[in-house]
């Protein structure tokens, strides 16, 4: 384990690997963690395309996602899973990305139907991306047009067997080729996408940082990299607003 | 009442010069009429005969013949019938006249053909992006824009991996992907 301390610098040596700890124990307690980890996933599904449509079924009565510890949230920053249904095009592929950035580590993603494996039936079309995998790294495919719940089940099934076997690690992908996602995305959206999301400092506090985190994308976004800027908060109650001006000058104020 | 109402309209229409009427049902006309005289008939038949509603406006490529041909469909809730206009405009410079002034809604109609076709509406609120707001390539629903050659010049295609279907097969499933169906990524063909 990489303890974190402080966050090194770009020409700073790699965290050192430990390998096998030397405790028994501690292995035994890395199984436990994984096997609770594989048994408890929220599951945020981005539904994109007509594959959704799979999903109730899939997740209510008849086929029972629960059971398999799976469950649907609502929020990026408190799922373990995103879940890409059909096809991506390119105005919502910005949302997908900012969504798969805000999601917490460890974080997997599947993508669901045809469309997100190669463009499906808009193989042709301008506007779809036809790969996932090139703007996110993807734990699963789940092929079909669309797949059945007990595809979708199979699917979720692999994940939660690779999470306990500790092989759904894709997601450190993302840090340690950072450099290539977002080649990718910059052929999409031009050279001065930028997302909120800081990927190079995260890739350095996970102690993921890798050759290929940095380079000559990289560049260019640091080039045209703007500060982030609080949204502007307007507040038009004119009491409210008289009421705070009062409280800079005064301490006090009388409304009427 | 409206069975007078549209025959007083097939009259009035008949009556006017330079446009064609052709009824296609007792509930759909199409006239075809030249590009200036086409707002004067649609303030025509929203002032006088009770058009109000504009459904759609369309557009076709006539690339043939380097036409835009815009068609201005319109409902009458007290006829309950619809009328299609249908004029010709020169494909370039593909400029014509907003009729945002007599519907409200084309707006929304007259942009999304900027975006797609190119056309320029003057007089018309906004053309701005409308949906296609990343888009910087040719408008896309020209007959001359080669989808499948933008497609090859900005995506990927993931490689087709035989061993998937191996790894399927072992569990009694998959179909066969024909030779000539199997897409490869630009990269691989630049490289061959």
């Amino acid at each position: 384990m990489t303890e974190v301390t402080k966050t090194p610098a770009a020409g700073d040596a790699l965290p050192v690997k430990t390998g096998k700890r030397t405790n028994p124990l501690a292995n035994v307690f890395d199984e436990l963690v994984r096997f609770a980890q594989s048994r408890s996933l929220f599951m945020l599904h981005y539904c994109t395309g007509c594959g959704a449509i799979e999903l109730p079924p899939a997740m209510t009565s008849r086929f029972d996602m629960e059971r398999l510890g799976i469950q649907p949230m609502v929020s990026p920053r408190q799922a373990d899973i995103l879940l890409v249904t059909g096809y991506v095009s390119v105005k919502t592929l910005k949302r997908v990305i900012l969504t798969y950035e805000q999601m917490n580590s460890p974080k997997y993603v599947i993508g669901i139907c045809s469309c997100t494996v190669n463009g499906g039936m808009y193989w042709q079309s301008y506007a779809t991306a036809k790969k996932l995998n090139d703007y996110m790294p993807v734990d699963i495919y789940i092929a079909g047009c669309m797949p059945r719940p007990e595809a979708v089940i199979a699917g979720l099934r692999g994940l939660i067997e690779d999470i306990r076997r500790g092989t759904a690690d894709t997601w450190k992908d993302y840090y340690r080729r950072y450099d290539h996602y977002l080649g990718n995305q910059q052929r999409l959206f031009g050279e001065d996408w930028q997302t909120p999301t800081d990927v190079i400092a995260e890739a350095r506090h996970y102690g993921l940082f890798g050759p290929g985190t940095l380079g000559e994308r990289t560049a260019l976004l640091e080039r045209h990299q703007k500060p982030l800027e609080a949204l502007e908060m307007k507040l038009d109650i004119p009491e409210l607003m008289a009421r705070r001006s009062g409280l800079g000058s005064k301490g006090r104020t009388e409304v009427k | 009442m409206s069975k007078d109402l549209s025959t007083w309209l097939d009259t009035l229409l008949n009556e006017l010069q330079g446009i064609e009427v052709r009824r296609r049902s007792s509930r759909r006309i199409r006239v075809d009429v030249q590009p200036d005289a086409l707002p004067a008939l649609l303030e025509l038949l929203r002032g006088r005969a009770s058009y109000v509603h504009l459904s759609a406006i369309s557009c076709v490529d006539w690339i043939d013949e380097g036409e835009f041909e815009l068609v201005y469909h319109v409902w009458s809730y007290e006829i309950g019938s619809l009328v299609s206009a249908h004029t010709r405009i020169a494909r370039d410079p593909g400029v014509y006249i907003s009729v945002y002034d007599i519907y409200t809604p084309a707006a929304f109609f007259e942009r999304d053909i900027h975006e797609m076709f190119g056309v320029f509406f003057e007089g018309s609120p906004d053309m701005s992006r409308f949906i296609l707001t990343e888009w910087d390539g040719p408008p896309p629903m020209r007959k001359d824009f080669d989808s499948e050659a933008w497609v090859n010049a900005h995506f990927d295609f993931q490689d087709y991996q035989p061993d998937w279907l191996q790894e399927i097969e072992a569990k009694g499933g998959g179909v066969a992907v024909r030779p000539d169906e199997q897409r490869f990524s630009r990269r691989d063909l630049d490289a061959s």
